[in-house]
């Protein structure tokens, strides 16, 4: 299919016309997937998708529920919550990447889609980042100053780790925003225990 | 620029760039902690807030702290971040208007956080632009997470501080690790000022922010 390359979003959201509206909104730039609840929701989510736009207030499993299921999966997703009310940063705590209060408009929702999708890039290009610079303090550490000037190998992993320093500095504007700063901590302290 | 030649009298420190993140990197009691918070003792002085974050003392015995090295600063520009996982966790606020932090514990990495974002707004709603962060110390958090999670840390910090304009300035013990460790934990800092101890003398040098690292000084 033409549109495989597209990131999924998966939009949990028991009023039809409401689920309709967001599809309507996104479909060009994504593959959109809809559920009219919290149990069809999980039956839908799979490692393919990328973004779930997920009510808080549905009959049935809440979107609290469902959100504790995606951790529990491990499912590399980012969750946005729709919430009738402006929660506080206690919301980003349990596990949401971010919050749209209704009534949402188009530009708000795709670019809270963008954002989120932007995220995971910093998250790949942190990790990547780490990898290099763990990398490079190996080589110095086992070789000499004079080996480390004539290492190809080091001038190369030392243009790489600038390149990725400004890449980073670009994404999510160097993470110029609380709620992105917030939520990019939070995903660090899940991944590592020593 | 902020003016951080009061802490280490070199010019590298007269005229730091808004968005510096400095580490502080000597052996075990040479004084670093104390250095990171004259730092922000320094910015109290000046009129600009600081951010205190704390692995080993109360937030209290901080801001006292930080108020004793500039007795005529104002609390309300004051903030420490407790993550000793001490007593309840959320914020509070002094009787004389500093404000109080408290994250679960030195892994809290999302509280302490938290801490800092309500912090910056607090001081920003307050109508203060200019800010210094401290953290003391790194190497108490690198014994409750790993390393790899501890650098994206200070990563995103620096971030932070840069798109904000900020200053930070972190401790680390050089003697609890070893130098492939401390290689990779300095590389989300622009600058490093080194400490060291030497017949009795106590002296510091700063690298990285100018071309040439600056002369060793007595503390």
């Amino acid at each position: 299919m033409a549109g495989s390359a597209d990131p999924v979003v998966l939009i949990v959201e028991d009023e039809p016309d409401v689920a309709e509206t967001y599809r309507l909104w996104l479909e060009d730039d994504y593959d959109v997937r809809v559920a009219n609840d919290g149990d069809q929701g999980l039956e839908l989510l799979d490692e393919s998708v990328d973004v779930v736009l997920l009510d808080r207030m549905m009959p049935g499993l809440s979107g609290d529920e469902v959100l504790v299921e995606i951790r529990d999966r491990s499912l590399d997703c980012r969750v946005a919550m729709v919430t009738a009310v402006e929660p506080d940063f206690d919301i980003l705590e349990m596990g949401f990447d971010a919050y749209l209060s209704k009534p949402i408009k188009s530009a708000k929702l795709r670019h809270t889609v963008e954002n989120l999708l932007e995220r995971s890039e910093y998250d790949a290009l942190l990790q990547e980042y780490y990898s290099l610079v763990e990398k490079q303090a190996t080589l110095e550490s086992t070789k000499s100053h004079a080996e480390l000037e004539n290492s190809a190998e080091y001038t190369a992993l030392q243009g790489e780790v600038d390149d990725l320093q400004a890449e980073l500095a670009e994404t999510l504007d160097g993470v110029s925003d609380d709620a992105d700063f917030i939520t990019t901590i939070r995903e660090l302290s899940e991944g590592g225990q020593p | 620029m902020y003016d951080l030649s009061d802490v280490l009298n070199v010019d590298a420190l007269r005229a730091v760039q808004p968005g510096t993140s400095i580490l502080v990197s000597g052996p075990a009691m040479s004084g670093t902690a104390g250095l990171v918070r004259d730092v922000l003792a320094s910015g109290a002085r000046q009129g600009e807030g600081a951010v205190s974050v704390t692995t080993n003392d109360r937030a209290a015995t901080a801001i006292e702290d930080i108020l004793a090295r500039a007795p005529d600063a104002d609390p309300a520009a004051i903030s420490a971040i407790d993550c000793r996982g001490e007593g309840d966790t959320g914020g509070s606020e002094t009787d004389d208007g500093a404000y109080l932090y408290h994250a679960g514990d030195p892994s809290d990495l999302t509280g302490v956080g938290i801490g800092i974002t309500q912090s910056f707004e607090r001081f920003e709603d307050y109508g203060i632009d200019r800010i210094r962060l401290g953290l003391s110390s790194l190497s108490t958090m690198l014994t409750y997470t790993d390393q790899q999670t501890v650098f994206k840390f200070c990563h995103v910090l620096s971030s932070r501080v840069d798109a904000a304009g900020y200053v930070s300035a972190f401790a680390i013990d050089s003697s609890a690790h070893d130098e492939q460790a401390l290689q990779i934990v300095k590389q989300p800092f622009d600058g490093l000022i080194e400490v060291r101890e030497r017949e009795g003398t106590r002296e510091a040098r700063v690298r990285g922010i100018q071309p040439d690292p600056s002369d060793w000084v007595e503390l």
